[in-house]
């Protein structure tokens, strides 16, 4: 949290989050005909979850989104990339675009439907994660929590010891890659001989 | 089809074999035998049709000309066998080899069937384009299997080596093979062998020197022949199939199915005759001085790769005989060989030709196997080696002196070099399984269990049967030849000539040559090494020290740590040259249109963004001035607005937003002292006359483009078809939205696929610290603030509480360092890259790859935390 606890701006945000939110969607919905798209809709999201992580502090926003929100960058990016893929199966070119106007559609009469929606998805869901990532990360720094877990931190991190540069040269062997091909995330120590290694299997 | 499953079935058992491997274990190899088996008997279906030269060819990229194509022909479908038969062998050896003191069985076995589907889709290749992939890959899978235990040092500059030499030279290779198919007008290589395009001047000689490095460096000929010896750091299953059989016959492979293409060019001979025959004399020589059980046979591998390109390069014009009976051959003996080597080095524990002796009695099979397996090195009777020997001797007796002193020196350099091989076939076999039983195998000798006897035994089997009945042989290898490069009219394969001189010259050889080691062994002349000045890995990897220290030099001299430097010389040399262009072409016309009366309402917005602006360089404090900044942000938001842009005005507004509470989140992290300059050194006032010069030089010229552009007409149109085609197209009314995800939809994925690698970068930089090994033996760490709090930490807090002077933006539980502290990150900051100013001392003793400014700043400003528990949720 930063700054002096506000009920007015706790309770307003906790309403505007949601309605951020909404219209957020609706620039989604709108963008391939009136102003929005994904990358506003994204933004105005990001801008909603910081709106609540000001408020509320990032702990609880963590409790909030469980999953790591460059995973749902990746997502993001997963579904463009396959949105854009998925026309090569039927012998079209990559990133080939289908519309189709649907009529008679019980509710709402007429509708229009296509595929820039889903590659708009992707585009959405990689900005929001992004921009909540490196907002999270910084918040924490600021609130003097740390940043990343342990886990994040080496998942993140390079198994180089040592810098690619310097003058006293590179370190002779790196444990760390013995340690990284026998358990990926969630050991304790990560640095292990490579002797005791070897039984992996 | 079935060439299809053969050629990519083992790359999608390389894809899901690392998963199996995990839960297998050693038994993975037995997956991958079956894999191979398939692959195996895919290639053996297309037997059949060998002779006719089927070609099957797959769409892929139409607009390149690139398509798969696929020639079965006799060359590809005889090497294919070659290569998937030997995968069986190898992949049933391994399964014994790999026993539990090796970890990773799945990525062994992924890789080596990565290797096999690379080696058949090379073979079997019908366009150039699509040969050269493959033979990269080869390339690459040699990598990763000579690295695979990358944790010892030889290992991993073995496979450097291998990596660096065969992808330099398969670079020269695209260079020959793409002039090639310019030349030749197609790069299909059917119609490449059928109408070989024929060239009056010396550029198809050109062509040929190129194609030929890349198949030199391929199979280790002179220049490139050290990289062979160093890659059997990789483990013997991964050396007696990558290194003896398959990848390094590529460049055989390759001379052999160019052969009627390049045969009429001048160079062809000589190139291929002095450095293949020179390289086989050099191989033997070298192989005699080596003590490295696997480097003879790597040496001697050399060698006999080097008699095989010098056949293709003496062959007459009508074609060659019996270049499948060199080949096969050499498979029959060298993967026998080689699979020796790894049993006896499985078995003693060295490979020290020197510390082992005595093997005879406690493994007579095995010593019959290399005994069958140096005969046919050696060229004994009995052995498809004797046959082998016969014919070629016989080609080199009634053809090679017809070429003056090119034969003479072919001929020579054969005569001395089955001397010296039957030299160290004798030293060898000798060597490891009499004389006196050595230390070393009393003390660690294990038998070898009957499975890993089988491939070798099978091998060395073939050799005999084949020996003793070679016109099998020469039926069986009839089928596979092809027009063009064999010489259909040459008989058959017999075993008894009669006294000939081939078999006299064979005899004194045999008996020069035992006499030869009889004499070295004699004398004791066993500690000798290969001389310094052929160690040419050696000069190599200088080579490569010597170009990393340059690298070095060159940008030491030219970089500089703080990104202030670099600003001047980027924002000058934008101004001098674009506004030095713009001055140049227009002169006075430049300032046309000036002087027209502004719109009250923009003239306002301006006259307020102006304001702003000059609120920025006014006020102190980045708070305020931060707030400024984008508060002209804001304005040009209505700039959009104006003209009628309102995605563009949305998407300013968001983006101002979340960059505020961006660089507000980041500035709050600083302490006032920061800001008030404490931490930095101010510039001089030359510097700040500079700075002040090269803003005003950026508006002038930010002034003067916008002037004329906004005054000309745009180049194209493309605005103007979005507008129109958006409905009927795209079918959304909205041309912005339209242009991003349909029209320019590319752009927009590799913009975000951009975003992602970006943020993954900046997190990996914000992990990336140097730390000394033991600091990173205690665990993950980070400064506080961004990784795991500190064991240690220790409360400077309270002492050095500076009360008041909290900023509010960080909460009362979490302090800044106060006073004293201050001094040492101010020193330990002005060694660094500093922020605003320029830095005490330039020339960093260490220099470093961090990003400048928020990673290395925020590192050094955290405040200090008492021990908070790691919050996750």
């Amino acid at each position: 949290m930063i700054g002096p606890r506000s009920w007015i701006f706790t309770t307003v945000v906790r309403f505007a989050f949601f309605i951020i939110n909404v219209f957020a969607f609706y620039l989604f919905l709108r963008g391939h005909n009136a102003p929005g798209g994904g990358f506003i809709a994204g933004l105005a999201s990001a801008a909603a979850m910081i709106l609540l992580s000001l408020a509320l502090g990032v702990e609880a926003l963590h409790r909030l989104i469980r999953v790591d929100p460059v995973r749902i960058a990746a997502t993001g990016l997963l579904t463009a990339m396959l949105s854009g893929a998925a026309p090569m199966i039927f012998r079209h070119s990559f990133l080939t675009q289908f519309n189709w106007h649907l009529h008679g559609v019980p509710v709402f009469g007429e509708l229009h439907v296509g595929t820039p929606l889903v590659f708009d998805l992707g585009v959405y869901l990689v900005v929001i994660g992004i921009t909540c990532k490196i907002i999270f990360v910084l918040a924490k720094s600021t609130q003097g929590l740390p940043g990343l877990v342990a886990e994040e931190e080496r998942r993140y991190s390079s198994p180089l010891e040592s810098p690619i540069e310097s003058e006293a040269g590179a370190s002779a062997s790196s444990p760390a890659l013995g340690g990284h091909q026998s358990g990926v995330g969630g050991e304790g120590s990560v640095p292990a001989e490579p002797k005791e290694a070897r039984d992996a299997d | 089809m079935n060439l299809l499953i053969a050629i990519f079935l083992p790359l999608l058992g390389a894809a899901i074999l690392p998963a199996l491997g995990r839960r297998l274990g050693p038994r993975t190899g037995w997956v991958a035998v079956a894999f191979a088996l398939v692959s195996f008997l895919g290639v053996a279906m297309l037997i059949p049709t060998a002779h006719a030269s089927r070609t099957f060819a797959w769409p892929w990229v139409p607009s390149l000309g690139l398509s798969l194509v696929f020639l079965a022909d006799g060359l590809a479908v005889f090497f294919g066998l070659v290569v998937s038969g030997m995968g069986v062998l190898i992949m049933f050896y391994g399964a014994f080899y790999l026993d539990g003191h090796y970890r990773d069985h799945g990525r062994f076995y992924s890789y080596l069937l990565l290797f096999m589907s690379a080696m058949l889709g090379t073979v079997f290749a019908g366009h150039l384009l699509l040969l050269f992939i493959f033979w990269e890959l080869t390339g690459i899978a040699s990598f990763l299997l000579i690295g695979f235990n990358h944790d010892k040092a030889e290992s991993r500059e073995g496979a450097r080596m291998a990596l660096l030499i065969t992808s330099l030279t398969g670079l020269v290779m695209l260079a020959g093979v793409v002039l090639l198919g310019q030349l030749g007008g197609t790069m299909n290589l059917a119609e490449l062998l059928a109408n070989p395009p024929r060239d009056a001047t010396g550029f198809m000689n050109l062509i040929l020197l190129l194609v030929v490095i890349g198949a030199f460096g391929k199979s280790a000929q002179f220049p490139f022949q050290f990289w062979l010896p160093n890659a059997m750091a990789a483990p013997t299953p991964v050396s007696a199939y990558l290194h003896s059989a398959t990848m390094v016959k590529l460049g055989v492979f390759l001379c052999g199915r160019l052969f009627p293409v390049f045969q009429q060019c001048d160079w062809w001979m000589p190139l291929l005759a002095i450095v293949a025959f020179g390289t086989m004399l050099l191989g033997a020589v070298l192989a005699f001085l080596a003590v490295d059980l696997k480097a003879i046979l790597a040496y001697s591998t050399v060698s006999q790769l080097g008699l095989l390109i010098g056949y293709y390069g003496m062959a007459p014009a009508e074609g060659v005989d019996f270049d499948y009976l060199h080949i096969l051959n050499h498979v029959f003996y060298k993967g026998s060989l080689f699979m020796v080597a790894g049993i006896v080095d499985h078995a003693v524990g060295t490979r020290d030709i020197r510390e082992i002796g005595g093997l005879w009695k406690r493994a007579p099979l095995l010593g019959v196997i290399m005994l069958i397996g140096c005969a046919a090195m050696a060229g004994l009777p009995g052995t498809t080696g004797f046959v082998s020997k016969e014919y070629l001797l016989k080609e080199v007796f009634t053809q090679f002196p017809a070429h003056e002193y090119l034969g003479w020196f072919a001929l020579g350099c054969i005569v001395l070099t089955s001397l010296i091989k039957i030299a160290f076939s004798a030293r060898l076999f000798h060597g490891v399984f009499f004389g006196p039983v050595t230390d070393v195998v009393k003390r660690h000798y294990h038998a070898p269990s009957f499975g890993l006897l089988l491939p070798p035994l099978l091998l060395a089997a073939a050799s005999v049967v084949f020996g003793c009945h070679p016109q099998l042989l020469g039926q069986l290898l009839a089928t596979f030849e092809v027009n063009g490069l064999h010489n259909r009219a040459h008989g058959e394969l017999h075993l008894w000539h009669g006294i000939t001189r081939e078999l006299l010259t064979s005899t004194a050889l045999v008996v020069a040559g035992l006499a030869l080691y009889a004499f070295i062994y004699r004398w004791r002349a066993n500690d000798h090494s290969i001389p310094r000045a052929l160690r040419f890995d050696l000069a190599f990897a200088r080579g490569l020290e010597l170009f990393g220290k340059f690298t070095k030099l060159v940008t030491r001299g030219l970089r500089s740590d703080a990104p202030m430097d670099y600003l001047p010389v980027l924002i000058s040399f934008l101004i001098l040259v674009v506004g030095g262009t713009l001055v140049r072409t227009l002169g006075p016309a430049l300032l046309d249109g000036v002087w027209t009366a502004p719109d009250p309402l923009r003239a306002m917005i301006a006259g307020l963004i102006v304001l702003a602006v000059v609120a920025v360089i006014v006020l102190r404090g980045w708070i305020t001035q931060l707030v400024c900044l984008s508060v002209a942000g804001f304005l040009i938001s209505f700039y959009y607005v104006l003209y009628r842009a309102p995605d563009l005005a949305l998407t300013q507004l968001l983006v101002e937003t979340v960059t505020l509470i961006l660089v507000l989140l980041l500035l709050s992290r600083f302490p006032r002292s920061a800001e008030q300059g404490e931490w930095s050194q101010p510039f001089s006032a030359a510097r700040r006359g500079l700075n002040v010069a090269l803003s005003l030089g950026v508006g002038a010229l930010m002034f003067a483009l916008v002037l004329v552009f906004t005054r000309e007409e745009p180049a194209s149109r493309v605005g103007e078809l979005v507008l129109e085609q958006t409905l009927p197209l795209a079918a959304g009314a909205n041309a912005v939205n339209t242009t991003l995800v349909d029209f320019r939809g590319l752009d927009t994925l590799g913009e975000i696929a951009v975003l992602l690698i970006t943020a993954l970068g900046c997190l990996g930089l914000l992990m990336r610290r140097k730390r000394t090994r033991e600091e990173y033996l205690s665990g993950p760490k980070g400064p506080a603030g961004f990784g795991i709090e500190h064991e240690d930490g220790e409360d400077e807090l309270s002492s050095q509480n500076r009360g008041a002077e909290v900023r509010r933006s960080v909460p009362p539980h979490a302090r800044l360092q106060g006073g004293t502290s201050v001094v040492g990150q101010a020193s330990r900051l002005s060694g660094e890259a500093s922020a605003c100013h320029a830095p005490l001392d330039r020339r960093d003793a260490r220099p470093t790859t961090r990003l400048g400014l928020a990673a290395r700043i925020l590192s050094a400003l955290t405040p200090r935390t008492r021990n908070q528990p790691e919050g996750r949720p």
